[in-house]
């Protein structure tokens, strides 16, 4: 019973998918452009594949979190708000969604970008069913959480957009597909289509590719700022409007549910760390985005506008993202973090380490007493531990073998820290010493300088 | 001290545990364990009561959700041994509430709840590596060798999310098998497993994702020790994109 009323639907939507081509020239246009090119093309799915996978892939985000529904009875798919990694590549990044560009053939020239047109890089353009059949094919073996679907910019930013916009619709609706889609917004795309994204899409993110209004001006030409904020700031808005229309009405559209998010390349451009951090900032309070993604620039032109590096700057990268949880999570402002007379993050120490032995008359925090947020400025405490440090001591006061039991990172606390008034380490310790033994107990641990490690996003 | 025995069931651990906490004055000084009949076993034994059992749980259910959702995922663990602990760790769940899971000091709810996290990460690792194979009839199989018996709530996930799929899940390790078919869930054991054939685009596809989980790492950023340090070796014998390897 359950099963017929199902494919009555989708034969339904099919129908209306065809009326919807017999009145729009344009898109009979495109639909008969896919055909055409189905047939002349030499190039199977596999190899496409790997071409545009291949160019996704220094894309950071791979988030499937922070969006929660059912999806239809009878579709297939849903969306969990922790989200879920499916598997790790070789390089350790989680791997939840199918990363791929529609298409690597692009109209501009950014000199950071493997796709720009002056590179010779084998081209390849997905037809939307192609998509549409790779992500389902996936999805029901279970390899992946959904389709993060990106592209180079073909022909025009509206023409890419319209594209990308119409791979979503037929997920969406002709096969009622339940699971996550993180889509990109093209720069410079009509708002008409932008909201459409909005309304198909998961998440969506627009990229502010580099730190600065100058440096994109430099090596992405074609790119402005205004083309990047104004649909940022546009999506910020509906993302707002649309939770309040849903509280009063629980059957409204639902407008990028896992909200937006952003990228900007790292190491490319001549910004410091404090530029970058006070950038994030402002998109997080002002434009209410979820993420700012750092991707260390991977060295994939000889261009001379850009600098010459033995190997992608993943340390740098790294201390970002520490430094951008700090933002987030811990209540630190970027002017507590850095400032112009110390405009970079220091590579030996974690951001919050190096705060804590600029301020040490913050020290030493009683663990007993201090309140959640006082908790989170110790280093080696992070969220989980101050939590548990504060429903553990509603039992009774916190041992010293206790604290270590719950899970606090001792080689990096004990020195900020007392229990029940009694220090672990001396503390009347003179900064220098306390930097150099904090830095002997990192060096114990072989992994750091080089790891790459999207911290918690799936935490 | 007193020392008490039960069957080594599920549900006759948690009848016993309802049977003391019921008539002893202080759980916490008592020892529970599975009966070996060994020699020199002492403690007395209590029977199984299937109604106890269940009304157990659902008294902790409405009293702690959270601890009995620590208890849920402690059963799957199938944990030898450590029978007096959980005793200890629900007669505090029925005095202090949920708050009991941040007791972390103390030693029996440290290691309950950290068995039962220790359960809890594989399942949501497994909705994630788990890996189905089309078959040639159109049903799909996936098969698993988990550390912890998750296929109730593992099956449950599985259950929302392809729903209009026909698929089985196997657990070979334990021979137990969940079967989704047009909105009903069943379990089963399975005696004999005989490998059905695959369908004709199977091959086609599972080349597909190898080819993908090849190209998206970024060769400069290699790095196997993250990669299994979140995807142990354990779980690779069944995975698609390690096949090859």
């Amino acid at each position: 019973m359950q099963k017929s009323g199902c494919s009555n639907r989708s034969a339904r939507s099919r129908l209306f998918s065809i009326l919807i081509f017999r009145h729009s020239n344009s898109l009979v246009g495109a639909l008969f452009g896919s055909l055409f090119l189905r047939y002349i093309s030499p190039m199977d799915t596999l190899a496409k594949l790997q071409i545009l996978s291949g160019a996704a892939r220094y894309d950071a985000s791979c988030s499937s979190s922070g969006s929660k529904h059912e999806g239809s009875a009878c579709g297939i798919g849903n969306t969990s708000s922790s989200g879920i990694c499916h598997s790790w590549s070789d390089d350790g990044r989680c791997i939840s969604l199918l990363k791929i560009l529609l298409s690597n053939d692009c109209r501009y020239d950014c000199a950071y970008c493997v796709n720009r047109s002056s590179n010779a890089v084998e081209r390849a353009s997905f037809s939307a069913r192609e998509v549409v059949d790779l992500t389902l094919d996936f999805y029901r073996r279970n390899y992946i959480e959904g389709l993060f679907l990106s592209s180079a910019v073909m022909v025009s930013p509206d023409h890419t957009m319209e594209r990308m916009v119409r791979v979503a619709e037929t997920l969406r609706t002709e096969e009622q597909f339940g699971g996550y889609i993180h889509m990109k917004i093209i720069p410079g795309s009509s708002s008409e289509l932008v909201r459409k994204a909005g309304l198909y899409a998961d998440r969506i993110s627009v990229n502010i590719e580099l730190p600065s209004q100058a440096s994109l001006q430099r090596l992405a030409p074609q790119k402005h700022k205004d083309a990047i904020l104004a649909p940022m700031a546009m999506i910020g808005r509906e993302i707002a409007s649309s939770l309040v229309e849903r509280k009063a009405n629980h059957h409204a559209p639902r407008f990028a549910p896992a909200g937006q998010s952003t990228q900007m390349i790292i190491g490319a451009s001549p910004e410091n760390d404090f530029q970058i951090l006070r950038l994030s900032q402002g998109l997080y309070k002002k434009m209410n985005l979820k993420r700012v993604y750092y991707s260390a620039y991977v060295p994939v032109s000889n261009d001379s506008r850009l600098p010459v590096l033995a190997a992608p700057p993943l340390l740098r990268e790294h201390r970002l993202y520490q430094a951008d949880w700090l933002l987030r999570f811990y209540g630190f402002s970027a002017e507590e973090i850095l400032s112009d007379d110390v405009p970079n993050l220091d590579e030996s120490f974690d951001p919050k380490s190096a705060w804590a032995l600029r301020h040490p008359e913050f020290f030493p925090v009683e663990i007993n007493r201090a309140d959640y947020g006082t908790l989170l400025r110790v280093p080696g405490i992070g969220v989980v531990s101050a939590k548990r440090i504060i429903s553990a001591r509603r039992f009774s006061a916190i041992t010293p073998e206790g604290i270590k039991k719950i899970g606090v990172v001792m080689k990096r606390a004990k020195y900020f820290i007392t229990c029940s008034g009694r220090s672990f380490e001396k503390s009347d310790r003179p900064a220098a010493l306390l930097r150099q033994q904090l830095l002997l107990g990192e060096s114990s641990d072989p992994a750091l300088p080089t790891q790459l490690v999207l911290p918690g996003i799936f935490s | 001290m007193n020392r008490y025995l039960y069957d080594g069931t599920a549900d006759g651990l948690l009848s016993a545990m309802a049977w003391i906490l019921e008539e002893e004055p202080d759980p916490e000084q008592v020892a529970l364990a599975e009966r070996k009949d060994t020699l020199f076993e002492d403690g007395f034994f209590i029977g199984t009561d299937a109604t106890q059992a269940e009304a157990l749980f659902f008294r902790l259910r409405k009293q702690a959700p959270d601890a009995a959702h620590t208890l849920y995922s402690f059963m799957l663990a199938e944990k030898e041994g450590m029978e007096s602990s959980l005793l200890h760790f629900l007669s505090l769940a029925f005095i202090h509430g949920d708050k009991i899971n941040g007791h972390l000091t103390h030693p029996a709810v440290r290691d309950i709840v950290g068995v039962a996290k220790k359960a809890g990460r594989e399942l949501h690792r497994m909705k994630g590596l788990l890996r189905f194979e089309k078959l040639q009839e159109g049903a799909y199989l996936a098969k698993m060798e988990p550390d912890h018996n998750i296929i109730h709530p593992l099956a449950y996930h599985f259950s929302r999310r392809l729903r209009a799929q026909h698929w089985f899940l196997y657990d070979v390790r334990r021979r137990t098998a969940a079967r989704w078919n047009q909105g009903t869930l069943q379990f089963g054991t399975i005696e004999q497993f005989t490998a059905p054939a695959l369908s004709d685009d199977e091959k086609r596809v599972q080349a597909l994702w190898q080819a993908f989980f090849k190209t998206i790492a970024i060769p400069d950023r290699k790095n196997p020790r993250l990669q299994k340090s979140n995807m142990p070796m354990k779980y690779w014998k069944y995975l698609t994109e390690k096949q090859d390897d």
